[in-house]
C-alpha cells in the first residue's frame, strides 16, 4: 500500500485548490490589508482547478486507498462548484467592498468550503462524505456570519449551525448504523452486499437517516425551515453560493449514494423520496408566491427547485441521473446570476431588498433589467432557457420510472411558479420607477452575471452538449 | 448475567441520567460536570469494547480538555441560573416531546423486531481493533486521505475562528 | 427550393438581431421600418415560390422535411432514446399556415409603420414583432412537438410582451376595478391564463413521449396510424392537448385574457390576437388530426367547446361599446366555429376558415387601428359616429370585412363559414343542434358587425369639435386595401361542389388529413339538396341580422333602449362577460392568494409547523406576550419539525 503519483494527477482539481487555499492563508498572514491580491490569487486557483478538471474529464479511478473516486462524474460536478465558486468570488468583490467587508479570509472560506465539495462529489467512503460535509458546511456557518456586525447576519449563522449540528448527529448516525451492519464504510464495498444489507432493517434505518441529512442539506420539505431565515440574513453573495455550490454538492452527494450505491430504484424509498420532492415543490412554490423579499422569495424558489431535482432522484433511472446533473449546471447559473443582481442592488443595511425596488429597473438599468428577465424566465422553466431543459429531464424521468403523478405535480407547481418569477419582470419593465433604484455597476459582478446569462441561453440551445458530457462515459 | 453486560448496564444507565441531567440542570456549570460524567460513562462503555485507544482519548480529549475549557468560559462570563423563556408547558414542548418519543418508539422496535444482524468481523478482530498500534497502523495507511482532510478542517475551523472573534477589523 | 424552408424562418430572427442590438442607434423610423418588414416580405416570397414548386409536384409527393442539426440526443440505444433534431416540415398544411403568416404579418408591419409613427419604442416595437414571426414560424414549420412547444411558448412570450407595450397606460381589465388595471395587468393575465394551457400541452407531450416513444410527427402520427378507435391514451393525449389549445385559441373556459389582450397596440391585436397567434390552437389540432381521429370523444368535446365559445362570444359581443372588444368577442366566436369544424373532423373546413379569418379579422382590426388613430386613442363607439366622411377608405375597405365575416355571398366568410355549418349538419360527428348554434351566431355576428358599422361610420358626429378626424397615410391604407381585395375573393380557393366549384383547399390539404379520414371512415359527399336550403336559411338569418342592426341603430335607435330597459339583467349579464372574470377571481385567483398567504405561509409553515402549536396555544389563552415570543424564527421549532420528518421517514420505512 502505497501512494503514488497518479494518485495527485488525477485528483489534481482538488490539489489545485488546496494549494491555493493555503498560500492564501500565508499571504494573509504576511501581507495585511490586501484583499485584492487574494482576490485575484483566488479566481487563479479556481480557474485552473477548473483546467485540471477538463483535462482528467476520464474514467473513473479509485485513489488514494480506495477513499475517493476521481474521474468523469467527479470532474463534471467539480466544475459546477468551481463555476459556483468563480461566479461567487467575482460578485463578492464589489459586494463586500460596498458593504465595508472586503477582507481576505473571505476567500479563503470560500476555496475550503468548495474543496469540501470537491471531496463529496469524489467520495468513494462514507467517512470522506461526511468530513467533505463538515469541511463545507463548518466553512458555510463562518461565511454566513461574516458580517459581524450585522443582527441579521450572526442570527444566520447561529441558526444554520445549530440546525446544521442538529443534522450532522443524524448523518453520523446513519453512517453508524450502515458500518455497523456492512462493516465497511466503502461505498463500492456496500454495494456489493446490496442485496443481503438492503433486507436487514438495521441498514434501512441508517439509509432512512442519511436520507434525511441529506434533505436537510438541499433544503427539502420538511427539513427547509432553516433555509429561509438562514438566506435572508447571511451576505447575498454568501446565499449565492449557499444555494447553488452547496446545494449541488448535497445532490452529487445524493446520486452518488442513492443513485450508484443503494440502487432502490421502484422500492420504498424511491416513493419516499418522491413524497419529499412533491411537498417541497408544492410548498416552496406556494409560499413563494407570498414573499415580499426577494431574498426570501428566491430562498422558498430554492426550496422548490430542490424538489423538482429530487424528483430525479426518486426516479431512480440514468434519465433522472441526466436531469439532476443538467438541472445543476442549470440552476447553478440561473441562481448565482439571480442573487449576483441582488447584490448589485443591495444597499448597506439591507436596503433595496423588496421586491418592490425592483419597480421600473429597466428604465435606469436595462442591461441589468434584461438579465434579470432572463434568470426569471430561466427559473420559471421557460424555453429557450437551460431553465426548461432541466425540468423536461426531470419530470420526464419520472414519467418513465412509472410516477407521472410526480411530473404532474412538478408541471403544476411550475406553472404556479411563473407567478412569482414573472412578477419580478413585470416591475422592473412594466412599472414606472421611483426613482432612486442604484445598482452599482461593478466590471467583475456585471462579469460573472453577464456569462452566466450567456451560458443559461447557450446550455437552452444546445442542450446536448451537457448532456453528452454526462452520458459519455456511462 | 454476565460481569460483561452487568457493568454495561450500570455504565449505559448512568449515561442516560447524566445526560438527561445535562439538559435539566439550570446552572450552566452543573450542567458541564455531568456532561463530564457523561462522558466517562462513555468511556467505559469504549472499554467494554475493546476499544482502549478511543477510551483513552475520550477522557483526554473531551472530559479533559475541552469540558475543562467549557467550565472555565462559563465561569469567566460568569452565567447565573438559565432564565425561563417560558412558564409551564407549552405546546410546543409537548409536541417536541410527543416527536422525541415517537422516535424513541420506532428505535426500539427496530432493536426488537429485527433480525440480529449477521456479525461482520471475527472475535479476534474485534479485539484488535481498539488497539492503539492498529488505528495508527490505519491511520497512516488506508485511512491518511480522511486523516488529512481533518487538518484541511482544523485549518478551515482556525480561519473561521479568526474571522469571528478578531478584535479589531481592518 | 424546400431547402430553403429554414431561411422563412431565419430571417425574422435576423431583423430581430438587428433590431434588437442596433435599433436604438437607428434614428431613421424609415430604415428600422423597411428592415422590419423587409425580412418578412422576403420570407413571404420564398414562402410563395416554395408554395409555387409545391403545386406542381405530385399532391402525396408534397411533404419535404429539412433538417438542419441535432438539438438533443440522448440516452440513445437505450428504449428511451431521445433524438430530437431542429428540423422543418414542409407540407400543404403548413405551407399555407406559413405564406398567411408572413403574408398577412408583412402586410401588417409595412402597416405599422404609419401606426406606430412616432412612438418612442419604435425600434423595440419592430424588433418584437420579428420575434414573434420568428416564432410563430417555428411553431408552424416544426416537425416535432419539442419544436412546435418552443415556437408555442415564443408566441406566448411576444405577445405578453407587446401587450404591455405601452405599459404604463390604464386599461380596463376584466376581474380588476374599473380604473385601476393597467395595460401590464393585460399582459400578465393573458401569460397566466396561456401557462394554463401550456401545462396542458406539457403534459401531453410527456404522454407522447411515454406512447409513441418519439416526438417527430412522423414516428408520432405513424404509431398513431397503427392504433384503434377508442385508445385510451389517444384520448388523454387530444384532451391535454386540447386544453392546451383553449389557452391559446382563446376559448371556453380559457378566453378571458384575448379581450384583455387588446390593450396592446392595434396592430399587435390584428397580428397576434386575430390572424395568427390565437389560430395556433386550431393549426395543432389540425396538425394532430390522426391523434384526434383515434378519440371520437375529445372530438366531441371540441365541437360543443367550440360552438359554445362561438355563441357565447357573439353573445358579449352585441352589447360592447370598445371598438377593439367587440372585434375580439368577434376572434373568440370565429375561433370557436374554426374548433366547432374540427370537432366534427372537417379538418380543412376549419383551416379554411383560418385563412378567410386571418384576412377580413385582420383587415377588420387595422381598419379599427385607423379609425381609432384618427380619433386620437378613442376607442368608445358611442363616442363616434359618421366617419365615412372623414375616412373613405378605411370605411370601404372596413364594409367589406364587415359584410364578409357576416358571410354574405360571395365574401370569404360565406364559403368557409358554410362549409363548417354543413358539415355540422351533415357529418356524423356533427348534430342539428350544433348547426343550429352555428346558424344563431352567424346573425348574432352580422348584428354586432353592423352595429359596429353604423355606429363607428354612419349617422351624425358623436364627438367634440377638438377632434379633427383625417384619413390615415398611405402606408396604412394600402395593406387595408389589399386585405379588402382578399376578403373579397379569398373565399375562391374553396368555393364547393354545390356552387361547381372544385373546393381547391380542401383538395390540396386532403393528404395531410388522409390518415384521419381514412381512420373515421368519412366518406366524401355529392351534391345535397338540403345543402341549398341551409345555405340560404344561413344567408337569410345573416341577412336578417344586418338588416335589424340597420333598423335599429339608423332609424329607431329608442329600441336599443327599450330593449336595454327592459331585459336590464340580460344586458348586464351580456355587459359584464357573464361575469366570468368575476367567477374566476373569486373561485381561483382569490382563494390561491389567500391560500398561500394564510394558509400555507402563515398557517403551513408559521402553523402547522410552529404555530398550528401556537394557534392551539392562543386557544387555551396564553397572554399576547406569550404569543409574540413564539415566532416564527426559532431555531428549535425547526428542530422539532426536523424529528417530526425523520420520524415520519423511519415510519414509512418500517411500516411499509
Amino acid at each position: 500500500m502505497s501512494l503514488n503519483i497518479a494518485d495527485f494527477v488525477s485528483s489534481s482539481p482538488l490539489m489545485a485548490v488546496t494549494a491555493t487555499a493555503l498560500l492564501l492563508i500565508l499571504v494573509e498572514a504576511s501581507r495585511k490589508g490586501r484583499p485584492g491580491l487574494s482576490f485575484t490569487l483566488s479566481m487563479a486557483g479556481l480557474f485552473a482547478a477548473s483546467v485540471f478538471a477538463v483535462v482528467n474529464y476520464s474514467d473513473e479511478q479509485i485513489v488514494f486507498f480506495g477513499m475517493l473516486r476521481q474521474g468523469w462524474y467527479a470532474n463534471f460536478l467539480n466544475l459546477v462548484f468551481l463555476s459556483a465558486a468563480m461566479l461567487t468570488v467575482l460578485v463578492s468583490k464589489p459586494y463586500l467592498e460596498r458593504q465595508g467587508a472586503h477582507r481576505g479570509e473571505y476567500y479563503i472560506l470560500i476555496l475550503f468550503a468548495t474543496i469540501g465539495m470537491m471531496f463529496m462529489a469524489g467520495a468513494n467512503d462514507l467517512i470522506v462524505v461526511f468530513l467533505g460535509i463538515e469541511l463545507m458546511s463548518l466553512c458555510l456557518y463562518v461565511l454566513a456570519g461574516f458580517f459581524r456586525t450585522k443582527d441579521t447576519s450572526n442570527e444566520s449563522a447561529l441558526k444554520y449551525f445549530l440546525l446544521g449540528a442538529f443534522a450532522t448527529g443524524f448523518l453520523l448516525y446513519g453512517i453508524t448504523l450502515i458500518y455497523g451492519t456492512a462493516g465497511t464504510t466503502n461505498l463500492e464495498a456496500i454495494s456489493k452486499n446490496l442485496p443481503t444489507l438492503s433486507s436487514q432493517w438495521m441498514f434501512m434505518v441508517g439509509v432512512g437517516l442519511l436520507l434525511t441529512a441529506f434533505a436537510f442539506k438541499v433544503a427539502a420539505v420538511p427539513f427547509h425551515m432553516w433555509a429561509p431565515d438562514v438566506y435572508e440574513g447571511a451576505p447575498t453573495t454568501v446565499t449565492a453560493f449557499m444555494s447553488t455550490g452547496a446545494k449541488a454538492a448535497a445532490f452529487a452527494t445524493f446520486v452518488l449514494l442513492f443513485h450508484q450505491v443503494f440502487q432502490f430504484t421502484g422500492s420504498k424509498v424511491n416513493d419516499l423520496i418522491a413524497y419529499i420532492a412533491a411537498a417541497s415543490m408544492v410548498l416552496g412554490n406556494v409560499i413563494a408566491i407570498a414573499q415580499a423579499n426577494i431574498k426570501r422569495m428566491l430562498a422558498y424558489s430554492s426550496i422548490a427547485h430542490a424538489g423538482y431535482m429530487l424528483s430525479g432522484i426518486a426516479a431512480g433511472n440514468s434519465e433522472g441521473q441526466t436531469g439532476i446533473l443538467f438541472y445543476l449546471v442549470a440552476y447553478t447559473l440561473m441562481n448565482v446570476g439571480a442573487f449576483g443582481i441582488v447584490g448589485l442592488m443591495e444597499k448597506v443595511d439591507d436596503q433595496n431588498l423588496q421586491l418592490d425596488d425592483y419597480t421600473g429597473l429597466s428604465q435606469q438599468r436595462p442591461f441589468l433589467a434584461a438579465l434579470m428577465a432572463i434568470f426569471m424566465f430561466s427559473l420559471a422553466g421557460v424555453p429557450p432557457f437551460a431553465g426548461f431543459f432541466g425540468k423536461y429531464y426531470v419530470f420526464l424521468s419520472a414519467v418513465k420510472a412509472d410516477m407521472t403523478w410526480l411530473a404532474v405535480v412538478g408541471v403544476m407547481t411550475s406553472l404556479v411558479s411563473a407567478y412569482y418569477y414573472l412578477r419580478i419582470v413585470v416591475l422592473m419593465y412594466f412599472r414606472d420607477g421611483k426613482g432612486d433604484v442604484a445598482a452599482q455597476p461593478a466590471i467583475p459582478a456585471l462579469v460573472a452575471v453577464t456569462s452566466s446569462a450567456i451560458l443559461l441561453l447557450q446550455f437552452g440551445i444546445f442542450p446536448s452538449f451537457i448532456v453528452n458530457a454526462v452520458q459519455k462515459l456511462f | 448475567m454476565t460481569l460483561e453486560s452487568v457493568i454495561f448496564s450500570v455504565l449505559a444507565a448512568s449515561a442516560v441520567g447524566s445526560a438527561l441531567l445535562v439538559v435539566t440542570r439550570r446552572n450552566p456549570v452543573m450542567s458541564a460536570l455531568y456532561l463530564i460524567v457523561n462522558f466517562f460513562c462513555l468511556a467505559g462503555l469504549y472499554l467494554t469494547l475493546h476499544a482502549q485507544f478511543i477510551a483513552i482519548i475520550q477522557i483526554l480529549v473531551y472530559a479533559g480538555a475541552i469540558m475543562v475549557l467549557f467550565v472555565f468560559v462559563i465561569m469567566l462570563l460568569n452565567l447565573g441560573d438559565e432564565r425561563k423563556l417560558s412558564d409551564g408547558v407549552s405546546w410546543k414542548k409537548i409536541v417536541a416531546a410527543g416527536f422525541c418519543a415517537a422516535l424513541l418508539m420506532e428505535f426500539v422496535y427496530i432493536l426488537i423486531y429485527s433480525e440480529p444482524s449477521p456479525a461482520v468481523m471475527s472475535a479476534s478482530m474485534a479485539t484488535e481493533i481498539g488497539t492503539v498500534e492498529y488505528i495508527g497502523s490505519q491511520l497512516f495507511t488506508k485511512f491518511l486521505f480522511p486523516f488529512e482532510i481533518t487538518s484541511l478542517i482544523l485549518t478551515a475551523a482556525i480561519v473561521g475562528a479568526i474571522v469571528l472573534a478578531k478584535r479589531k477589523l481592518d | 427550393m424546400t431547402s430553403f424552408a429554414p431561411y422563412i424562418v431565419f430571417l425574422p430572427f435576423i431583423g430581430f438581431l438587428v433590431l434588437g442590438l442596433f435599433g436604438s442607434r437607428i434614428k431613421s423610423e424609415k430604415l428600422i421600418g423597411i428592415i422590419g418588414s423587409g425580412v418578412v416580405g422576403v420570407s413571404f416570397a420564398i414562402a410563395m415560390a416554395i408554395f409555387v414548386q409545391m403545386v406542381g409536384e405530385e399532391p402525396h409527393a408534397r411533404k419535404h422535411v429539412v433538417e438542419l442539426f441535432t438539438w438533443i440526443s440522448a440516452f440513445t440505444g437505450t428504449a428511451s432514446s431521445i433524438h430530437v433534431v431542429v428540423a422543418y416540415q414542409v407540407d400543404q398544411l403548413s405551407i399555407l399556415m406559413t405564406l398567411i403568416v408572413t403574408g398577412v404579418g408583412f402586410l401588417i408591419h409595412v402597416y405599422s409603420i404609419g401606426y406606430m409613427h412616432g412612438d418612442a419604442g419604435f425600434w423595440r416595437f419592430f424588433a418584437y414583432l420579428n420575434l414573434f414571426i420568428f416564432a410563430m414560424l417555428n411553431l408552424v414549420l416544426a416537425d416535432n412537438f419539442l419544436l412546435m412547444f418552443l415556437g408555442w411558448e415564443g408566441v406566448g412570450l411576444c405577445s405578453y410582451l407587446l401587450i404591455g407595450f405601452w405599459y404604463d397606460r390604464k386599461f380596463d381589465v376584466g376581474g380588476y376595478a374599473a380604473g385601476t388595471a393597467t395595460t401590464n395587468d393585460a399582459a400578465r393575465k393573458a401569460f397566466i391564463v396561456n401557462r394554463i394551457g401550456d401545462f396542458g400541452f406539457i403534459l401531453a407531450m410527456l404522454l407522447i413521449f411515454h406512447t409513441f416513444g418519439s416526438l417527430r410527427f412522423d414516428s408520432v402520427f405513424n404509431g398513431a396510424e397503427l392504433m384503434s378507435i377508442g385508445n385510451q391514451a389517444a384520448f388523454w393525449i387530444t384532451l391535454l392537448l386540447f386544453v392546451g389549445a383553449t389557452g391559446k385559441s382563446a376559448q371556453i373556459p380559457l378566453f378571458v385574457w384575448l379581450p384583455d389582450a387588446m390593450a396592446g397596440p392595434t396592430p399587435v391585436s390584428a397580428l397576434i390576437h386575430a390572424a395568427t397567434m390565437v389560430t395556433a390552437g386550431v393549426y395543432m389540432v389540425a396538425r394532430c388530426s390522426i391523434l384526434f381521429a383515434l378519440a371520437p370523444t375529445t372530438l366531441q368535446v371540441v365541437a360543443i367547446i367550440g360552438a359554445l365559445t362561438a355563441i357565447v362570444a357573439a353573445s358579449i359581443g352585441l352589447v360592447q361599446n370598445d371598438i377593439k372588444k367587440i372585434l375580439a368577442y368577434s376572434t373568440v366566436s370565429q375561433l370557436g366555429y374554426m374548433f366547432l369544424a374540427l370537432g366534427v373532423a372537417a379538418f380543412s373546413a376549419g383551416i379554411f376558415h383560418l385563412t378567410t379569418h386571418a384576412f377580413f379579422k385582420a383587415l377588420l382590426f387595422l381598419g379599427s387601428g385607423a379609425v381609432i388613430h384618427a380619433m386620437h386613442d378613442e376607442q368608445d363607439i358611442q363616442k363616434m359616429g359618421g366617419l365615412k366622411k372623414y375616412l373613405p377608405t378605411t370605411y370601404k375597405t372596413f364594409l367589406i370585412g364587415a359584410i364578409a365575416i357576416a358571410g354574405i355571398f360571395p365574401f370569404a366568410g360565406f364559403f368557409s363559414k358554410d362549409e363548417i355549418l354543413w358539415k355540422a349538419f351533415s357529418s356524423e360527428h356533427g348534430s342539428v343542434v350544433m348547426w343550429a348554434i352555428g346558424v344563431i351566431g352567424a346573425g348574432l355576428t352580422a348584428f354586432y358587425m353592423f352595429r359596429l358599422v353604423i355606429l363607428t361610420f354612419e349617422g351624425t358626429f358623436r364627438f367634440g369639435e377638438e377632434v379633427h378626424p383625417h384619413e390615415a397615410p398611405k402606408t396604412m391604407t394600402v395593406p387595408l386595401i389589399i386585405l379588402a381585395f382578399l376578403s373579397l375573393v379569398g373565399g375562391f380557393i374553396g368555393v364547393p361542389k354545390s356552387f361547381f366549384g372544385n373546393n381547391m383547399i380542401e383538395h390540396w390539404l386532403a393528404p395531410v388529413f388522409e390518415p384521419a379520414s381514412t381512420k373515421l371512415l368519412l366518406i366524401e359527399e355529392g351534391v345535397h339538396a338540403t345543402e341549398y336550403v341551409l345555405m340560404a336559411l344561413s344567408l337569410g338569418i345573416a341577412a336578417a341580422g344586418i338588416y335589424g342592426a340597420w333598423k335599429v341603430y339608423t332609424k329607431r335607435p329608442d329600441i336599443a333602449e327599450s330593449l336595454r330597459n327592459k331585459y336590464t339583467k340580460v344586458y348586464s349579464l351580456l355587459l359584464n362577460k357573464y361575469f366570468v372574470d368575476e367567477v374566476y377571481d373569486k373561485t381561483v385567483v382569490g382563494p390561491t392568494v389567500k391560500l398561500s398567504e394564510k394558509l400555507l405561509w402563515k398557517g403551513f409553515d408559521v402553523a402547522v409547523i410552529d404555530g398550528a402549536l401556537n394557534g392551539m396555544a392562543s386557544l387555551v389563552s396564553v397572554t399576547a406576550l406569550w404569543f409574540r415570543k413564539i415566532q416564527t424564527g426559532i431555531a428549535q421549532t425547526y428542530a422539532v419539525v426536523f424529528v417530526g420528518g425523520i420520524v415520519f421517514v423511519l415510519a414509512w420505512l418500517i411500516l411499509k
